[in-house]
């Protein structure tokens, strides 16, 4: 276009339009005219030149938009998503169980499910359910039938376990001593030939499908009583079934997707994952009028007893006026079942690394759980604080709600508890009865915040003290006095058997015949008289009118209590000074309750039922209590027995029990 | 060669440049359509007067969220601003039919909603009907920040934002919680990976690209544009929360690494001074927050806050930054009437002012005001025995919110910065001793008072 000349004397273009032959002879002026002309190209090449860099900058901004509209916004952290194993298509899976004297173990698929080499453990029948379809765990059992019961435990175990699924059996050390007839004829139903004949230190593998075929089994005699049978190992196949057949056809609902993720992921929770009529998980219990703790957190403290987790659940679940959307499970540890129990009934859970060992690990993880409760629900002044082997009353809130109050109004209580150390079948009878005790009882209780927060979690015992929380709480130093309410009947339960600090046998002695409330709705009747005044008030009144009983008799007899009804008895004890229990402790062991540390006293009184009478115990002269006292009577004095007994030994494993 | 016609060419240039303008037009118009643009709807809804599509789409999410009896409130600040202007007619005539689409018709990408979370169960069935409905959802989950203090606890992974589109319209659904020191929460927007980057503009998100802290609104029900919903009472002071409502999580990780290297102090003094502290301040925010001085943590307070997440047992005081001109004169007598006397009162409203109170045995209260410049912030210091002053020197800074000592506290946005000013690279080493005129490494020597006005700037009580 450089070429391009304007040229005027140029005879102008035959064809050209009018508009410039208008213009032309408008502006018939040599320099105007090109001028215009010039400024006319120009400015249409500018607009072209404008147009096009738009154009491209629109489409780079647009581009680098979609880049960036999400850029800002991506999460930091890099999205670690292990690939999951693509769940393999094959139909067979390889299994093989090894049993002997000092190691079992059992591989399905080459990955080991099961090792245990461990010395005096895992003795009995260790017992392997998976899944049909999958091949998964569902479920690992051990059962000690060298010693007695465990069968029992066992039998029940199988006849949870779903039709259909692969039971893998394998014995280490010893398992026929206690194993009855009865196991021995399951194990005979699911198709072991050689169970029946099972006997002392034999070595024993079997994999069979429930209430199917059997894909194999070997044993190995004992040749003689003072040796083990040879080590057997089991090398078998398993024909893997389609998912649809191992799964139950229940209708498509919100609660049944949840079963069905549960169902299909653990085994030996009996009715719940029955295909035919499962067991609610939904319990939808009366609400409670004017309940002051349904906005009130509720703590699980939970380990890895996936069971007691899933009892203890369900009686919580079904106790008037709960609040589903307050409880939290905190588990100590990564336990997948745990967890699993927990999404089934559509609970929040949270899962705690452990931090230190023994009594330690279980108290950082009550401070982590406390912690985290309080973190999760600012506004709460309360947390209701439950474990998992607990039992929940049906009127546990309702108990709660009436009495919460107190803990608000009453500076000089520590807590409110759901338990009464002293309540056993014998010893409690009025479910309306609330005392104030000196000692904090726990296994269901209530916490208030500020006592959390402004006293216990900034000196709570660190990681390297093997403390127990609980023991911790009830030194003077943190308790400072202050008084826990409990009612006479108790309204949780401790069914835990297995734990840290427990054992069948110290569970059938303290915890088997401890009461439990199971009426609905108790109006509690003296609530107000709990307050720190009036109960002073009361307990004079009550020994005002309580009958002394005879003091020559001895009070570990039955005859010691008249046989009436109803009636209010006191008797004295000796009790040189307030940390003076020696008579207290002699009587609470003729008694048959918690003698192993002192509970439930409150100024050296205690109060319990004796053949559906109230008995109290004074303690003189320590009591302030003792002037009641008729001159005549002479305090009784227990001798405690000869200390080769082991006194000192026990309450050292006592004293950490109730965790 | 042979000449070109300058007609010819003055009608080509013509010609492309008409094609270019066309095509130009097309392109805007293509673009924006997809990218549902404002500026386009803009247009359109000033020559139509309103839009009804974002009308209907509110409709129905409000229709879906009352049929589950999940009350959520309106955030959106485009609206709120536009109910602001008219909030007294609103207020008196609630259930006043409306003429005209005014509100929710207004043009805009998103409406914002809020949710407290503690008002509805995480049902499942509320996403079931939104698909039927035809609303296609999005949900943003991230780790729920009222554990991460905590010493590894796991498993849990809240909802923070919702999006719900339909059509050419989404509904943004902000998951509110409550956190301890009384006060609402709201996350951050954060994508995962496999999450659809283009399923609406994030970027024009009004919530979201900073976590932020509210107080707890009060509401108020209200019929607009013919559709009942929940707004602040009061929208203007909402929007102006809003504006400067980021929040600074504490650093929790770091803290924890802190504590490795060096273990943290917890004998029985440390463990007194911690609770003195925290209820001097919140003694402190009580009294300055109703007289209504905006103030944030400063110098060890401030470092305990960032390098620990807690109160440095061995720094003895509480220390405080207030803008000077924030400054009131009540604040003296109500701290006095709050149970803390006058301890010390350098300098003046126009020069290095800092006043100090006496907390509960001998823990006491620093504020120090801070005075603006062109390019950094500072604030003063006396020496009470020479009259000596100092300074001490800070880049400028923003306020974001924290919470600390179960209290939502305002700290510098730019905190490492202003913690380096003040404490140096090695702010990470604990140190015991510490000189307040020489140690900090942004003192300067700021000359000396002149002994006439010592009686004025130099009173200690």
């Amino acid at each position: 276009m450089d070429e391009w000349k304007p040229n005027p004397a140029i005879k102008p273009h035959k064809k050209r339009s009018w508009y410039l032959a208008w213009k032309y002879k408008l502006m018939n002026q040599r320099a105007l005219r090109k001028l215009c002309q010039t400024g006319a190209v120009l400015f249409l090449l500018v607009t072209v030149i404008v147009n096009i860099k738009l154009i491209l900058d629109t489409r780079r901004a647009a581009y680098e938009e979609e880049e960036e509209s999400a850029q800002d916004y991506d999460d930091e952290m890099l999205n670690v998503e292990v690939p999951r194993h693509p769940v393999s298509n094959k139909k067979v899976l390889d299994v093989e169980v090894y049993s002997s004297r000092s190691k079992v173990y059992v591989a399905v698929d080459g990955t080991t499910v099961l090792e245990d080499e461990a010395r005096e453990q895992g003795r009995g029948i260790h017992v392997i359910v998976l899944n049909q379809a999958t091949g998964h765990v569902m479920a690992k059992r051990v059962f000690d039938t060298y010693s007695p019961h465990e069968d029992e435990a066992m039998v029940l175990f199988l006849n949870m376990v779903a039709r259909g699924r692969i039971l893998i059996f394998t014995i280490k050390d010893e398992g026929s001593f206690h194993l009855k007839d009865t196991a021995k004829n399951v194990l005979k139903s699911l198709g072991s030939q050689v169970a029946p004949f099972l006997s002392w230190r034999d070595m024993w593998t079997f994999v069979g499908k429930k209430g199917g075929e059997v894909y194999g089994e070997k044993h190995a005699k004992s040749p003689a009583l003072s040796t083990w049978g040879d080590p057997v190992l089991l090398k078998t196949e398993v024909h893997l079934t389609s998912v649809e057949d191992a799964e139950c056809r229940w209708p498509d609902t919100e609660l049944n997707r949840r079963r069905k993720r549960f169902c299909s992921k653990v085994e030996g929770y009996g009715s719940v994952c029955s295909c035919k009529d499962p067991t609610p998980i939904e319990f939808n219990p009366d609400p409670l009028k004017d309940n002051k703790v349904f906005d009130v957190p509720v703590a699980v403290i939970a380990g890895n007893r996936p069971n007691y987790l899933y009892r203890m659940l369900r009686s919580l679940l079904s106790a008037q006026g709960v609040n589903p959307q307050m409880i939290i499970v905190f588990i100590d540890g990564y336990y997948e079942e745990p967890m699993d129990v927990v999404e089934l009934f559509g609970l929040s859970g949270i899962q705690h690394t452990p931090i230190s060992i023994k009594n330690a690990r279980v108290s950082q993880h009550y401070k982590a759980s406390l912690t985290a409760t309080f973190n999760l629900f600012p506004d709460a002044k309360f947390a209701v604080v439950l474990e998992e082997d607990l039992d929940i009353s049906v009127d546990f809130f309702s108990f709660l709600s009436q009495s919460i109050h107190l803990l608000e109004e009453d500076e000089s209580l520590y807590c409110v508890s759901a338990w009464n150390d002293q309540g056993y079948e014998h010893t409690a009878e009025d479910p309306s009865l609330l005392y104030r005790v000196e000692t904090m009882p726990g296994l269901g209780w209530v916490l208030r915040k500020s006592l959390y927060k402004d006293e216990l979690e900034p000196k709570w015992p660190t990681p390297e003290k093997l403390w127990d929380w609980d023991m911790w709480m009830r030194m003077p130093e943190q308790r400072k006095g202050r008084e826990c309410i409990i009612p006479d009947i108790s309204r949780s339960y401790h069914f835990g058997i297995v734990g840290l600090n427990m054992n069948g046998y110290f569970h059938e002695a303290y915890f088997k015949k401890h009461k439990f409330n199971t009426v609905p709705n108790v109006q509690l009747k003296n609530v107000e008289s709990l307050r720190k005044d009036a109960y002073e008030a009361e307990i004079h009144r009550l020994l005002g009118e309580a009958e002394v009983l005879d003091h020559s008799k001895n009070p570990c007899e039955d005859s010691f209590v008249p046989d009436t009804e109803g009636r209010v008895y006191v008797m004295f004890i000796r009790m040189e000074q307030e940390a003076d229990f020696t008579t207290w402790t002699q009587l609470a062991k003729c008694l048959h309750i918690w003698d192993l540390d002192v509970r439930g006293n409150h100024k050296g009184l205690w109060r319990l039922f004796r053949k559906k009478n109230h008995f109290l115990v004074v303690g003189v002269p320590a009591s302030p209590y003792s002037s009641k006292k008729p001159s005549s009577v002479t305090p009784i004095y227990i001798e405690p027995p000869a200390k080769e007994e082991g006194a000192v030994a026990v309450p050292a494993v006592a004293a950490a029990e109730q965790t | 060669m042979q000449k070109i016609n300058k007609n010819v060419v003055l009608a080509l240039l013509s010609l492309t440049s008409l094609v270019f303008l066309l095509f130009q037009l097309y392109y805007y118009k293509f673009y924006l359509s997809q990218k549902n643009g404002a500026v386009f709807s803009k247009v359109r809804g000033s020559q139509s007067g309103q839009d009804s599509t974002r009308w209907h789409v509110v409709r129905k999410f409000l229709g879906l969220i009352s049929s589950h009896n999940i009350p959520v409130y309106l955030i959106d600040p485009l609206i709120l601003g536009l109910v602001d202007k008219d909030i007294e007619q609103i207020r008196s005539s609630p259930d006043g039919p409306t003429p005209e689409c005014k509100y929710f018709c207004a043009p805009r990408d998103f409406t914002t909603f809020a949710l407290l979370d503690k008002t509805w169960k995480h049902e499942v069935g509320l996403f079931r009907t939104a698909e039927k409905m035809g609303f296609q959802w999005l949900k943003i989950i991230n780790k729920d920040p009222r554990l991460d203090g905590m010493d590894d606890l796991s498993g849990i992974e809240i909802p923070l934002h919702y999006i719900f589109k339909l059509a050419s319209h989404a509904i943004h659904l902000v998951v509110f919680y409550e956190r301890s020191g009384n006060y609402l929460w709201h996350g951050p927007l954060r994508l995962k990976q496999h999450m659809d980057r283009k399923f609406v503009p994030f970027r024009k998100l009004h919530f979201g690209r900073y976590p932020g802290a509210y107080e707890k609104p009060e509401l108020l029900l209200v019929s607009i544009d013919d559709l009942k919903v929940q707004i602040p009472k009061n929208p203007s002071s909402f929007l102006e929360e809003m504006s400067h409502s980021r929040f600074l999580e504490c650093r929790y990780r770091e803290a924890r690494a802190f504590f490795q290297l060096y273990p943290d102090d917890a004998s029985l003094d440390a463990v007194e001074f911690r609770k003195k502290a925290k209820s001097l301040l919140h003694l402190a925010a009580l009294t300055l927050n109703n007289l209504g001085v905006k103030f944030w943590l400063s110098s060890g307070t401030c470092l305990g806050w960032y390098r620990q997440c807690n109160v440095i047992p061995h720094s003895k005081d509480v220390d405080l930054g207030v803008f000077i001109k924030d400054y009131k004169a009540d604040i003296i007598p109500a701290f006095q009437k709050a149970g803390l006397p006058l301890k010390h009162k350098f300098g003046k409203v126009e020069d290095s002012l800092e006043l100090s109170f006496q907390g509960e045995d001998d823990v006491k209260l620093d504020i120090f005001f801070f005075y603006e410049e062109d390019d950094h912030i500072w604030n003063g210091g006396t020496q009470a025995k020479s009259g000596k002053k100092f300074k001490y020197l800070f880049p400028k800074f923003t306020l974001c919110w924290t919470e600390f000592v179960e209290l939502k506290v305002h700290v510098p946005c730019e905190t490492r910065q202003y913690v380096e000013a003040n404490y140096g690279p090695d702010w990470k080493v604990p140190v015991k001793v510490w000189d307040w005129k020489s140690s900090p490494s942004n003192v300067q020597y700021n000359g000396v008072w002149p002994v006439n006005e010592w009686d004025d700037v130099i009173q200690i009580y």
